[in-house]
């Protein structure tokens, strides 16, 4: 392990390197949960330059790596990074964190760490925040912020490609202002370590099938532990000791009147004082799609979706606000391609449509085939049909995720590619996910079926390409050079069975990868 | 004293765990209408233990060891409240509950596992596992569609984030099927000699498991099972050493498990052996077999079921015959009928994918059609004349009018029927190349344009 320590981490100990002779008589004060904490331990010990602190970070430290000597300009930038004073509102410290980390990796790769003009180098935060500023002025990101956050309706206001092919959720960010009080005062705990990923997978998995997948194997875990105890008790379907007490014991009634909260998952029941009720998250919910609005910051507002949720749920509040809030989410997450996310919300919509509540059942039921279809799990899809009234079947969404399913299921590209230029509401984040997977199809049984060749042009617009030039360069990155040719003054794709071999390799190879729950 | 003692002293006395297994049989027969009742009213909760460690042993002359003899006076006990319970229903007292004789019922099956994890119970007994999860399972339905009569609000334990758990619904059955994973964990990992064995009642325990999953709708579940047997496959006696009647019910739902997932070749695999083994006369096993072995025979090997193979089943005649004779004739259009007029059963009974995939079947016979309606060329030379191989694309496209029932003014897209050909091709349903340019089909010459067809 010592070995492996990256130059920026050593600066946690730089400053107060004699400390280490210390090491061997002061008191073990350290905990291996500081020496994990690389550069955040780095400013504890700088901002807070009490030699106590400084001996313990540096005990801990010193010890077990190599010795780096910073230079003393190193040093000071770094204390200037986090000096209190020069806090960027919006630029959360683990952006800074990172930046700096990757502005000094680089200078002591580079080993221009005495060249460097440290003193006139511009903070990381400012970085940060130029960086950003450049993002905004690409024309590209900018005009999202242009139309109507969460309503259905297509967007065509403006002639790009991208934007007339899909509805956004919501839109974006104007300027980088939007750190507000509570994450200042909770920012020991980096959010992200709190953003969930990890668990959404297993969470997921429980939405999807309503039982864990793995729970026939916790069950044979547990049975190996329970055998010895059996003979004396019975209990032999609770499973597991966790805490259950409390819970049940009906809903919870809020009286949080913070608009704003982080997500935690609950290991206790949640006390009211933590719990917004239902008038302060309908705040909430403004308060966020504005915030979704002018940020765009993905892991603040699905965090902040989540605790929502959370506070939905232990309340017990069931109604068209909750639907409306899983919808919004759903949006999110989707536009975001963030399918595990996605497919948590699209799981309690589903309950939720089926109590009649409200909201835009038919919309979510074309995602959930369009989503079956991406992950390929025909089983699934099989409930999805079946939970199909006539009616939803006359919906032009349903319809349409629908005939993609046929259309995929036959084989028939024409068609497919036919649907896909033409999708309603946000399907196309969907489609986008599958579809070069069933170009690859596609031209596996061209290449199977035609002969000599067939034309660019033919290929670009039976595939849904926008350009000859993208169907080009699609059918170049998953195959050979040679197969494009021209002749009689048109580009041709060569067809026959040494290109229909190199298309179903490709094929089978995207085929493959599929995340089968979408997991980002 | 009642017959539930005399079944219980026949299967120890003959070693016969069916025997055994019906005094654990929770129902009073036709024959003997008071049997659940005698058994609850021979004692009461005071002297239950007492009076059944003579009834089971002493009165029956029958010596077991003691903890072996413990492990049964306490499975008669739990045994005996779940008959209460179920005296209520007889009786039709108010206080009758499913979800009270289930969680009675739950006890008696925990008790029995717990008799031979660790009470000593051999293993020829190993049928009254089978019975008491079987009962198991049919309590927990009843129970839950008591608890659904109900009307919760269906929220879960107050640590979910989210709204609906979903797993309300079905919370007995969910629960049985944790008591039951432990009966097949128990069969599966008991380490004696085969010829002692709880490792005889590995399929059967799966079996009731693989149907709880099925009506769970947590097929994933399964392949855990399977996962499982799979790695203890090597101290596995052969498959057919086991009970006939155990196989075939796992031949049949490891099919209908890769049926789902489209591995229809595997699928076809197992059913096709559940069918063999099948018992004749088992009239209702073997139409469930079949429902899934006709859409397998028609995606692997494109064939479509006799009328004397459905004959004995109208059920089936009736489910798969419209869409038979339009497969066949090539009436695309029928077909769409027939699918979307079907559709509700077929969704319902998980075979609406691998039908609808019926259509490539009807579509080659329509393209067969226009081959064969193309005629012969001149022959030269007194050779044998042969079949006109190009077809320009606008004759197909003229059947796909007709296929389709195209009226006068929809449109038949040539690049669409283009592809519809391609596909065909890509699958090996038609031999041959379209040339595009020239807006021909050149079909493959000397009899196997249409493989496995006769031209």
């Amino acid at each position: 392990m010592s070995a492996g320590i990256p130059p920026w981490r050593a600066t946690a100990a730089a400053p107060t390197a004699t400390a280490s002779l210390y090491s061997s008589h002061a008191t073990p004060a350290y905990t291996p949960v500081q020496a994990r904490r690389s550069i955040t331990t780095a400013k504890t010990t700088i901002s807070a330059p009490t030699p106590a602190s400084s001996h313990q970070t540096s005990t801990e430290t010193a010890p077990r790596k190599q010795r780096v000597e910073w230079p003393e300009p190193v040093r000071l930038y770094v204390q200037r990074s986090f000096a209190p004073e020069n806090r960027l509102a919006g630029v959360e410290r683990g952006e800074m964190e990172t930046k700096l980390r990757a502005v000094i990796t680089e200078a002591a790769e580079n080993n221009m760490l005495d060249k460097i003009d440290w003193t006139n180098l511009p903070l990381p935060q400012v970085m940060v925040q130029n960086d950003r500023n450049k993002i905004l002025a690409s024309p590209s990101v900018s005009t999202w912020g242009t139309f109507g956050a969460l309503s259905p309706k297509k967007s065509n206001s403006n002639g790009l490609e991208d934007v007339s092919k899909k509805r956004k959720s919501v839109e974006y960010q104007g300027d980088a202002n939007g750190c507000p009080p509570w994450r200042k005062t909770n920012n020991h705990n980096a959010f992200e370590d709190r953003v969930t990923y990890a668990s959404t997978d297993k969470r997921q998995r429980i939405d999807l099938k309503n039982t864990s997948k793995s729970k026939a194997n916790l069950e044979m875990r547990r049975k190996r532990f329970e055998e010895p105890q059996a003979s004396n008790g019975s209990s032999a379907s609770s499973r597991g000791t966790s805490p259950v007490p409390a819970a049940n014991t009906g809903p919870v009634v809020g009286t949080c009147q913070e608009l704003e909260k982080n997500y935690f998952r609950l290991t206790a029941a949640p006390k009211p004082e933590t719990v917004r009720p239902l008038h302060v998250l309908h705040k909430t919910l403004d308060v966020l799609k504005k915030k979704w609005k002018k940020d765009n910051n993905y892991t603040y507002i699905c965090d902040q979706f989540k605790s929502l949720r959370q506070d939905l749920t232990v309340q017990h509040i069931k109604n068209e606000f909750t639907v409306s809030v899983y919808e919004i989410h759903a949006r999110i997450a989707l536009e975001k391609g963030d399918l595990g996310e996605y497919n948590q919300c699209q799981t309690q919509l589903r309950a939720l449509y089926a109590q009649q509540l409200g909201g835009h059942p038919t919309e979510f039921r074309a995602y959930r085939i369009l989503y079956f279809i991406h992950t390929r799990n025909w089983t699934a899809m099989n409930d999805a049909l079946a939970d199909l009234t006539p009616a939803d079947k006359r919906d032009p969404a349903v319809k349409h995720a629908l005939d993609v399913r046929s259309a995929l299921a036959l084989g028939n590209y024409h068609r497919f590619f036919q649907l896909y230029l033409d999708t309603p509401n946000m399907g196309a984040y969907l489609m986008d996910m599958f579809v070069d997977r069933e170009r690859l199809s596609a031209l596996a049984a061209i290449c199977k079926a035609y002969k000599p060749d067939v034309k660019i042009r033919f290929v670009t617009e039976e595939l849904g390409f926008e350009s000859d030039e993208q169907s080009a360069r699609f059918i170049l990155d998953h195959s050979a050079e040679d197969l494009l040719q021209e002749k009689e003054g048109s580009v041709r794709l060569v067809t026959g069975p040494r290109a229909g071999q190199l298309f179903e390799a490709a094929k089978a190879d995207a085929h493959r990868i599929v995340d089968i729950k979408g997991q980002i | 004293m009642g017959s539930i003692f005399e079944e219980f002293k026949d299967g120890q006395k003959l070693g016969s765990g069916h025997h055994l297994a019906a005094a654990l049989t929770p129902v009073s027969t036709a024959a003997n209408p008071g049997r659940l009742q005698s058994f609850y009213y021979f004692s009461n909760a005071a002297r239950l233990s007492s009076d059944l460690r003579y009834s089971l042993f002493q009165a029956n002359g029958i010596r077991l060891p003691k903890q072996e003899q413990n492990s049964w006076v306490d499975i008669f006990a739990a045994y005996w409240s779940a008959a209460g319970e179920l005296v209520r229903f007889e009786e039709a007292s108010s206080r009758a509950s499913w979800v009270k004789v289930f969680n009675a019922w739950k006890e008696t099956a925990n008790q029995l596992i717990r008799g031979y994890s660790t009470g000593g119970l051999q293993a020829w007994t190993i049928p009254c596992l089978y019975v008491v999860g079987r009962y198991l399972r049919q309590f927990a339905r009843k129970a839950d569609a008591e608890l659904a009569s109900q009307e919760s609000d269906g929220f879960g334990d107050g640590f979910q984030d989210d709204v609906a758990t979903g797993l309300e619904k079905n919370a007995k059955l969910e629960e049985a099927t944790r008591v039951l994973n432990r009966m097949f964990t128990l069969c599966l990992t008991d380490r004696s000699p085969i010829e002692e064995s709880r490792k005889w009642g590995v399929y059967d325990t799966t079996n009731l498991l693989f149907k709880t999953y099925f009506k769970l709708n947590t097929v994933g579940l399964s392949k855990n099972l399977l996962r499982a047997l799979n790695a203890q496959s090597a101290d596995l006696p052969e498959l057919d050493a086991f009970p006939k009647s155990h196989i075939v019910t796992f031949k049949y739902y490891v099919g209908v498990i890769h049926f789902l997932d489209e591995n229809y070749a595997e699928a076809e695999q197992h059913l096709a052996e559940a069918w063999r083994m099948c018992h004749r006369s088992a009239m209702k096993n073997r139409e469930l077999i079949l429902t899934y072995l006709i859409p397998c025979h028609l995606v692997t090997t494109h064939t479509l079921p006799s009328k004397k193979l459905l004959a004995p089943f109208p059920r089936l005649e009736k489910l798969y015959r419209p869409l038979c004779n339009c497969i066949k004739i090539g009436d695309l259009g029928g077909f769409d009928a027939a699918m979307s007029a079907g559709e509700e059963e077929f969704v319902k009974r998980r075979i609406y994918l691998p039908l609808e995939r019926g259509r490539d079947i009807a579509l080659r016979n329509l393209f067969r059609k226009v081959f064969i309606a193309g005629g012969f060329e001149e022959s030269k030379d007194g050779q044998p004349p042969i079949r006109r191989t190009r077809v320009p694309v606008a004759e197909f496209a003229a059947a796909v009018r007709i296929g389709t029932h195209a009226d006068e003014r929809s449109r038949v897209d040539i690049d669409e029927v283009e592809c519809l050909l391609s596909n065909l091709i890509y699958k090996g349903l038609m031999k041959g190349y379209i040339a595009r340019e020239r807006g021909m089909v050149v079909l493959s010459k000397g009899g196997s344009a249409f493989p496995g067809t006769g031209v």
